[in-house]
């Protein structure tokens, strides 16, 4: 069920040896993680639709927020809320096939002098939506509506399993501030698989 | 020699391989550290290539200090100065290298903490506060206007609402301005831009609020610098109907400036929260870049440190390795000249001063042999000689004794070297008799003399007279005496043997001649005489005559013996059965008397013995007569007669020894009972064991008379084995007389 292909295998690998190479020197890093947000996500449901030979999914995932992840994201940090959805192909004794994988991200940030939490969508064109408050954000966030996630064509005979887990972790950064989060492994906290068989 | 050539070949391999990846860890870590596009590809890559860097340069360290520590442990020279030298070099690297380490932490921290000031924070958060007054102008004025329009459209009539709109918009500059009724249903809006689509719908908070009869203002941000004012104010009539307004909703767009800067101020904040999410990222970064150049640096340098105190202390411990093997006696090593410099000339020294010891050792070494050849000469000179040799300091204490030293002294004085020489333990006292002698000459202050001393038997064993001389050693500290002595008691012995034989000679002639005429003067006078006398005068003569005639046959027996005794027949050696011979002489006199019992002890393996047979009976008869007068009266009395075989010095002899129970040899008499005219008993001329001495002499033999502990005395005849025997025991008694009169 996880022999999905994730983006960004490289960059991990990498980070492992580096972790090991600085064992190996015997350091001991202090304080150089990130501080947790807290707040695991919790899939509540999900289920797929056939409409019109497009695969549709909706979902509700619980993203739990504490005085702490709001004073972040009142101190300027931006946190991505990813879903990542693949429907697999079982095999026996062998790895399931992937039939695909697709990923959403949303982004959530603080306007500090508007003082609103903004939702950047994809699924809503780009345009960013702000809330009031960070519980209407995150409720936003959570609700995944009619998003097509496959054609029927792509569909094998054999039965497929949908599988859909969503995470939380801290804003990547860009440009050249990045290399240096290679010590500071990212903020991440991701809810457990939620698998169910796709429909016919 | 291929091993050792391999072997360093690897070593060099290995450090060079080893050189590379330090220069290539710390070129790959400054690379890294300075060019961030290619940071995130090469800093793993590089972080564990230094790692690596480091294991190995304290792989190397770690078997160099085990080979220093076990170089140590087995004492090898120089091992002690070159860990001291390490330890000295590793401090004087280390210390400056953490040093300067902890201060670039402590400055590295710093440094970057001051790049995350409170100021600059401070700064933007009041920035946002400002704007947010500003933004805050704005919604109240904003809120005020659509407040004031809804109380406009309270009490304008339903069919100029459109109109009022119109007014509106254009009086107020909103984007759009919409009216909505009872369920959110849109009764009427006005926008500056052709729709495109209906309004949507008004946000739940929105909703609420105005529903509550509050008023709505917020300030939304769309994207980028995109910003919009909402406004709502409900619409409040007394009795609203279906269709009447109940709240409005109209959109302002910010001025433009207030948008960017609002956006340029969150962007700000944006950029800064994630700098300083970064900052320990960026402290552990250094850190770690900053270790591991410490650490390569710091090994590296440590191990070249060890590398520099081997190549310059190799020379110094060659130096030790030499001075330990010339300490041990190794003269012939040299240490291997490996420069030119100081070292050079230190080594080059310590060379030629091994070459000249090695002279000096040999040279030393010849002239030890040729002393220890001149001693051990010396020695077999000693040894070989018949003379006593002895060297004695002042108080007596043994330096030196040769063979023939402990023969005469009758005690083995090899192993007493060391000792006082009157404790040395003997058979008999001799040893300690000498030292007494020897004591009262040096009493007396002689320290160079010549004499003779008499060492006196015990009753068991003879005199013995040396013939001493002392000699002081040229020695430096406590005087050493030498003293040469010789056993001279068989030179008087036959010195006292020929003048007896001299002596009965001249009587046998002297007396032999006058008394047969006596005799027959005698004779006459008492044939002549005798018949014309009667009465008491022919009773005389005949008496006077019977007396002179008996007296000269007395006479002339007592010269036969002289005669016997002076005269030296010639040998008549031939094989006999000794033991047959011993057996008849026994039962003769066991014969003779009867009361005391004549034992024999025979040895069987006496076969072969030759000698002339008529004068060993001769000797025999005289030492069997010699014992039954000395038994005479004795009793209970036994005799016994022993044969057997010795072996001196290598020549075989046959002994014979006669042994009785009686009183035994006068103990003064002991030295000189072999001499003519020496007798114990009241009878008998004294010759018989003279005589006995004249044949055993005469066969080559030798004879000795002793007291036996157990009372009784008993006399040990030696005769040779053969006539070769005898020819060789005769040579050396003639070159033994020979010395002792030399």
């Amino acid at each position: 069920m996880s022999g999905h292909v994730r983006q960004g295998q490289t960059v991990q690998a990498g980070r492992l040896i580096g972790w090991l190479a600085a064992l190996v020197v015997l350091w001991s890093p202090t304080a150089a993680r990130a501080e947790t947000l807290a707040g695991t996500p919790e899939v509540r449901a999900a289920f797929v639709s056939l409409v019109s030979g497009v695969y549709q999914l909706n979902a509700e995932i619980d993203y739990s927020a504490n005085d702490e992840t709001a004073a972040a994201l009142r101190d300027g940090v931006k946190l991505s809320y990813d879903i990542e959805v693949s429907v697999t192909r079982g095999r026996r004794f062998w790895l399931d096939a992937q039939v695909v994988a697709v990923n959403l991200n949303r982004e959530l940030s603080y306007h500090s002098v508007s003082e609103r939490f903004v939702v950047k969508d994809p699924l809503n064109e780009g345009d960013p939506q702000s809330f009031a408050s960070l519980a209407e954000a995150l409720q936003e966030i959570g609700r995944v509506k009619d998003w097509p996630i496959l054609v029927a064509a792509q569909v094998p005979a054999e039965e497929c399993s949908v599988n859909l887990r969503s995470s939380v972790r801290r804003g990547r950064l860009t440009g050249s501030l990045r290399v240096l989060m290679f010590w500071s492994d990212d903020w991440l906290l991701r809810s457990e698989w939620y698998s169910w068989s796709l429909p016919r | 020699m291929v091993a050792a050539t391999i072997t360093t070949r690897r070593t060099v391999g290995l450090l060079a391989l080893g050189a590379l990846a330090v220069i290539f860890a710390l070129v790959g870590l400054s690379v890294s550290a300075e060019n961030s596009a290619q940071f995130e590809r090469l800093q793993p890559w590089m972080l564990l290539g230094s790692a690596l860097a480091v294991l190995f340069l304290a792989l190397l360290i770690l078997r160099k200090v085990l080979q220093l520590a076990a170089a140590r442990r087995r004492g090898a020279p120089g091992s002690r100065l070159t860990i001291r030298t390490v330890t000295v070099f590793g401090l004087l690297v280390a210390l400056p290298l953490v040093t300067v380490y902890l201060f670039s932490l402590g400055f590295l921290n710093r440094g970057i903490d001051s790049w995350f000031r409170v100021e600059v924070k401070q700064s933007l958060n009041d920035s946002a506060s400002l704007s947010r007054g500003m933004r805050d102008l704005l919604l109240r004025e904003h809120g005020s206007m659509a407040e004031s329009f809804a109380r406009r459209l309270a009490v304008l009539p339903s069919g100029e609402m459109l109109v009022a709109l119109d007014d509106e918009l254009e009086f107020s500059g909103a984007k759009e301005i919409v009216v909505y009724g009872q369920y959110e249903r849109i009764l009427g809006a006005a926008s500056r831009s052709v729709p495109d689509s209906l309004p949507s719908r008004p946000p739940a908070e929105l909703v609420r609020r105005v529903t509550d009869g509050g008023t709505f203002v917020s300030f939304e941000p769309l994207g980028g610098d995109n910003f919009v004012i909402r406004a709502a104010a409900p619409v409040s009539m007394a009795a609203p109907g279906p269709l009447d307004a109940r709240f409005v909703v109209a959109t302002y767009d910010p001025p433009s400036r207030f948008a960017e800067l609002t956006e340029a101020i969150d962007r700000s904040r944006s950029t800064y929260a994630d700098v300083e999410a970064l900052r320990e990222p960026l402290k552990y970064s250094f850190r770690v870049t900053l270790t591991l150049v410490l650490l390569i640096t710091m090994l590296a340098a440590i191990y070249g440190a060890i590398h520099a105190a081997e190549v310059l202390f190799r020379p110094v411990q060659d130096l030790m390795a030499g001075t330990r093997a010339v300490a041990q006696g190794d003269l012939v090593t040299r240490v291997p000249l490996t420069s030119s410099d100081e070292m050079g000339f230190l080594v080059q020294a310590f060379n030629d001063m091994t070459r000249k010891l090695r002279l000096a050792s040999e040279e030393n070494a010849a002239s030890r042999m040729a002393a220890e050849r001149e001693r051990e000469r010396l020695a077999v000179i000693l040894a070989r000689l018949s003379s006593g040799v002895l060297a004695v300091d002042q108080s007596l204490v043994l330096q030196l004794a040769n063979e023939a030293a402990g023969l005469i002294l009758g005690a083995d004085l090899s192993a007493q070297t060391g000792r006082p020489l009157g404790e040395v333990v003997a058979g008999d006292d001799r040893p300690r008799q000498f030292a007494a002698l020897l004591a009262e000459r040096f009493a007396g202050g002689a320290t160079e003399w010549r004499g003779q001393i008499e060492l006196v038997g015990d009753g068991s064993t003879q005199s013995r007279v040396l013939a001493c001389a002392c000699v002081p050693l040229p020695q430096d500290g406590q005087p050493v005496f030498v003293i040469v002595f010789e056993d001279i008691t068989r030179l008087l012995q036959a010195q006292r043997d020929a003048a007896w034989g001299e002596v009965a000679r001249r009587l046998a002639h002297e007396i032999r001649n006058p008394l047969t005429p006596i005799q027959l003067s005698a004779e006459r006078m008492r044939r002549r005489l005798l018949p014309s006398l009667r009465g008491p005068d022919a009773e005389m003569l005949d008496r006077s005559t019977h007396t002179i005639v008996q007296q000269v046959e007395s006479m002339k027996q007592m010269v036969n013996d002289f005669s016997e005794y002076a005269r030296a027949p010639a040998l008549r050696s031939a094989p006999f059965d000794l033991n047959q011979l011993v057996i008849e002489v026994a039962d003769l006199y066991h014969a003779q008397e009867p009361a005391i019992p004549v034992e024999t002890v025979l040895d069987p393996r006496l076969i072969g013995f030759s000698a002339d047979r008529g004068r060993v009976r001769q000797v025999l008869n005289n030492l069997l007569t010699n014992a039954l007068e000395a038994l005479d009266g004795h009793r209970p009395a036994a005799i016994e007669v022993r044969t057997s075989i010795i072996d001196t010095g290598g020549v075989e002899r046959a002994q014979i020894t006669v042994s009785d129970n009686g009183p035994g040899f006068p103990p003064e008499l002991l030295g000189r009972v072999f001499d003519p005219y020496v007798t114990s008993k009241p009878k008998g001329t004294g010759l018989g064991l003279a005589i006995v001495k004249k044949i055993v002499d005469d066969h080559g033999g030798s004879i000795e008379a002793e007291n036996r502990p157990e009372g009784g005395a008993r006399v040990r005849v030696m005769l040779p084995f053969n006539p070769d025997g005898r020819e060789q025991a005769a040579g050396e008694r003639r070159s033994e007389v020979r010395r002792e009169r030399a």
